[in-house]
């Protein structure tokens, strides 16, 4: 009898399980605002928002472009993300679920985290059993396998928040499926880094810590940053890092994947961190550098709140970091541990959205000479609590996002020239 | 009589469970149109390399152990294959050294455990700590440090189904003989039921266990090469969740973890292939992720559930 009971609650758990979790797309869409909002701890204005983008029916969703195209179907588009739970991974998908989905005829359909290539290309299956008409992908384990995957299964790709390298560019510009990249390019990740460290080294900073972010883990993007953060350095003392200056420093760093501690002119590098081991011992060298005598400011290619923020509270060393306009930052910067924010916005993800859904209905944009998309897009910087809040709130905004349906409808079914003149206006002036 | 019906059921509850995924899969893909013949194509290639090692495992389960290393082990086998293709730029070499490496680790597992009479999971464990630092020095030393690329040309042409499928019907026919068919199978059940009294017949635990440890080297150096055929870019996440799937999968395909008489060798193809149609499920349902885990362990649970209601409460005392 017992163990009858205990089989029928069991039963009675999954299926209540199943009834709250299923039901039809617009259930699933409502499921997955309700899961992220939680997820993200957002502010009350966000409920509310969120609230009014539920509210949207596919009958509010226009079935013909204003040039034209038929908009009439719904188009699914699988969305590959490595990770996540970040700040920033949350806030674009709030982005594309919550505002994109009620907007548009489409369907995102996302993966679960992915840890190499090989679930990369398991969840790219899922998305062409599914019958994704396109990937967006935030994922870059092995590019040049998810686009050679997709093209042959007649699947439109495209890289979010990122581009390829010239190499890899040139390998895949002329493939049709290959719809194209946009968000900071390499360059831009330098200047990022190295905007930061000017910043401070105009006002007179000397004593810096770097924390490297994945540079154990050879990522380019965090590579960059360093190495623009150490050639503001150098420029600015009129040294060398390790015999190198400029941009010849990215290739120091690739050497050894590692970043020296000492100094660079009169400017010193009094710690330096890198990975994200997460042990005791890595927290344990955390505070160890944030503690260390002498230290001013502390240089994070991203998380740097995050992780030195317990660390410095209380002190007079700041925080220098890049990453996303997330709730956590505001808070950091609020009690002034953060001092800089070099900040991905949520609707940046708008124009690839744009791009990849025209090339889906038929209509796909191409460069001058036929080849696919590649255009740069940089950061939002915030030195301030105010211009921060200023940021956060158009920023997390489901009403009045950056980029808003108004914005994206200019670029579907558009030309190149259209396309790249509206990416190059990223900042926050320009787009507001 | 009615007993042993209702135990046959419960026994195959682990195969009803695959039946009824498979079934839902089928209806809830027809319904909402997706390509059926993509997706199970997709389902054995998501589950060919977890079957292929979880099936090698059964022989260290049934011993009532395991081995928490395993996914490391495919990672370091499969980047040391990696590696010597990108030197030899030869296919069977690159096979070779999966294999022989894979057995080599799991024969140290079993040795070490054997020379220090430790439980054969107390080495795994330090073995695991090993490997993940050998996967960091591996990718580290070799090019750019953060990937190690075997040209997906090379390995293109065995990148279909009838090659994996072929590999994985192999190996499993190979260990159902050996586990149904030959005295090793037996031996080992008697070890993993009643230890004690199995050494007191003469059985030697120490070479059923190292025997043990062979067999599955060479399910994880198999998985580590069609890692490789699958997705030839291996960097230090490759085969990262493998190991943590290996033992979903056992006990998913109703596999007792005590070991045992009880051990079934079909448990793991079972298994690694009901948890890949789940994940097919949720994602038909367009879950996120963490619901879609919620769900997928409650199902989980209710089928380890049934398939041990059987024989709870029944095993030998250990």
């Amino acid at each position: 009898m017992k163990k009858v009971l205990s089989l029928l609650l069991c039963i009675a758990l999954c299926f209540t399980m199943l009834v709250g979790c299923g039901g039809t797309t617009n259930g699933d869409k409502d499921s997955d605002t309700k899961a992220e909002t939680q997820a993200e701890t957002q502010a009350e204005t966000q409920a509310a928002e969120t609230k009014e983008a539920d509210v949207a029916t596919e009958a509010d969703v226009e079935t013909e472009a204003d040039n034209g195209i038929d908009m009439s179907e719904t188009v699914k588009i699988g969305v590959l993300v490595a990770d996540v739970t970040t700040a920033e991974a949350l806030a674009f998908r709030s982005y594309y679920t919550q505002y994109i989905q009620n907007q548009y005829n489409v369907e995102f359909v996302y993966s679960d985290a992915l840890k190499d290539s090989a679930d990369e290309k398991s969840a790219i299956d899922t998305f062409i059993t599914n019958n994704c008409k396109a990937i967006i992908s935030f994922s870059s384990f092995d590019r040049m396998a998810q686009i050679d995957q997709c093209a042959k299964a007649k699947v439109y790709y495209a890289v979010a928040t990122g581009t390829l390298t010239d190499e890899e560019y040139e390998k895949v510009k002329t493939n049709e499926y290959y719809v194209g990249a946009i968000g900071p390019s390499l360059d831009i990740e330098y200047q990022t880094g190295y905007d930061m460290a000017k910043y401070y080294l105009d006002k007179g900073v000397k004593n810096f810590a770097i924390f490297g972010g994945a540079v154990p883990y050879y990522t380019d993007m965090h590579i960059y940053r360093v190495a623009g953060m150490l050639a503001a350095m150098a420029d600015a003392t009129g040294a060398d890092y390790q015999g190198a200056k400029g941009p010849a420093i990215v290739g120091k760093i690739y050497e050894t994947a590692d970043v020296k501690t000492g100094s660079i002119g009169d400017v010193n590098i009094l710690g330096y961190v890198g990975g994200y081991d997460m042990d005791d011992a890595w927290f344990g060298k955390i505070a160890e550098v944030a503690q260390t005598s002498g230290l001013e400011m502390i240089l994070a290619v991203g998380n740097g709140s995050d992780f030195f923020g317990t660390a410095v509270n209380g002190t007079d060393v700041k925080i220098a970091s890049v990453d996303a306009y997330a709730d956590s930052y505001g808070a950091a910067m609020d009690a002034g541990i953060l001092d800089y924010m070099a900040g991905k916005f949520s609707a940046s993800i708008g124009p690839i959205f744009a791009i990849t859904y025209s090339a889906a209905l038929g209509a796909p944009i191409r460069d001058n000479d036929g080849n696919a998309v590649a255009l740069g897009q940089g950061y939002w910087v915030a030195t301030s609590p105010e211009q921060f809040k200023e940021y956060y709130s158009v920023d997390n905004s489901l009403d009045a996002p950056a980029y808003d349906k108004a914005d994206l409808d200019t670029l579907i079914g558009s030309d190149y020239a259209t396309l790249e003149k509206f990416v190059a206006a990223y900042t926050f002036d320009e787009i507001k | 009589m009615k007993t042993n019906a209702k135990k046959s059921i419960m026994n195959l509850a682990p195969v009803f469970g695959l039946i009824v995924l498979v079934a839902a899969f089928l209806i809830v893909g027809h319904m909402k149109g997706i390509n059926i013949s993509y997706g199970l194509k997709s389902v054995i290639n998501q589950s060919v390399v977890v079957a292929v090692v979880a099936t090698g495992a059964v022989f260290i389960y049934t011993l009532g152990s395991f081995d928490i290393s395993l996914g490391a082990s495919v990672a370091v086998s499969a980047i040391l294959g990696g590696m010597v293709y990108i030197k030899t730029g030869n296919l069977l070499l690159m096979f070779a050294t999966c294999i022989g490496v894979a057995v080599l680790v799991a024969l140290t597992n079993s040795v070490l455990a054997s020379i220090f009479n430790l439980p054969v999971f107390v080495t795994t464990i330090a073995m695991l700590s090993v490997l993940n630092a050998m996967v960091l020095l591996l990718i580290g030393i070799n090019g750019t440090g953060s990937e190690i690329s075997v040209p997906s040309d090379a390995v293109a042409h065995l990148d279909n189904i009838p090659f994996k499928v072929a590999v994985l019907a192999l190996y499993i026919l190979a260990c159902v003989f050996i586990f149904n068919f030959t005295p090793i199978g037996r031996k080992e059940k008697f070890l993993g039921g009643n230890p004690l009294c199995a050494q007191l017949t003469g059985i030697s635990i120490k070479k059923y266990s190292i025997i043990a440890f062979i067999i599955s080297g060479i399910g994880v150096g198999l998985g580590a090469f069609l890692s490789i055929v699958y997705a030839p870019t291996l960097t230090r996440s490759t085969a990262s969740s493998v190991g943590m799937d290996v033992i979903i999968a056992i006990v998913f395909g109703g596999m007792p973890v005590s070991g045992g008489a009880r051990s079934k060798i079909y448990a793991a193809l079972i298994g690694a292939f009901s948890m890949t149609f789940l994940s097919q499920i949720m994602t038909l349902f367009n879950l996120n992720s963490g619901i879609g885990q919620i769900v997928k362990a409650a199902i989980f649970i209710l089928v380890v559930f049934i398939a041990a209601s059987n024989h709870r409460q029944k095993e030998l005392p250990r």
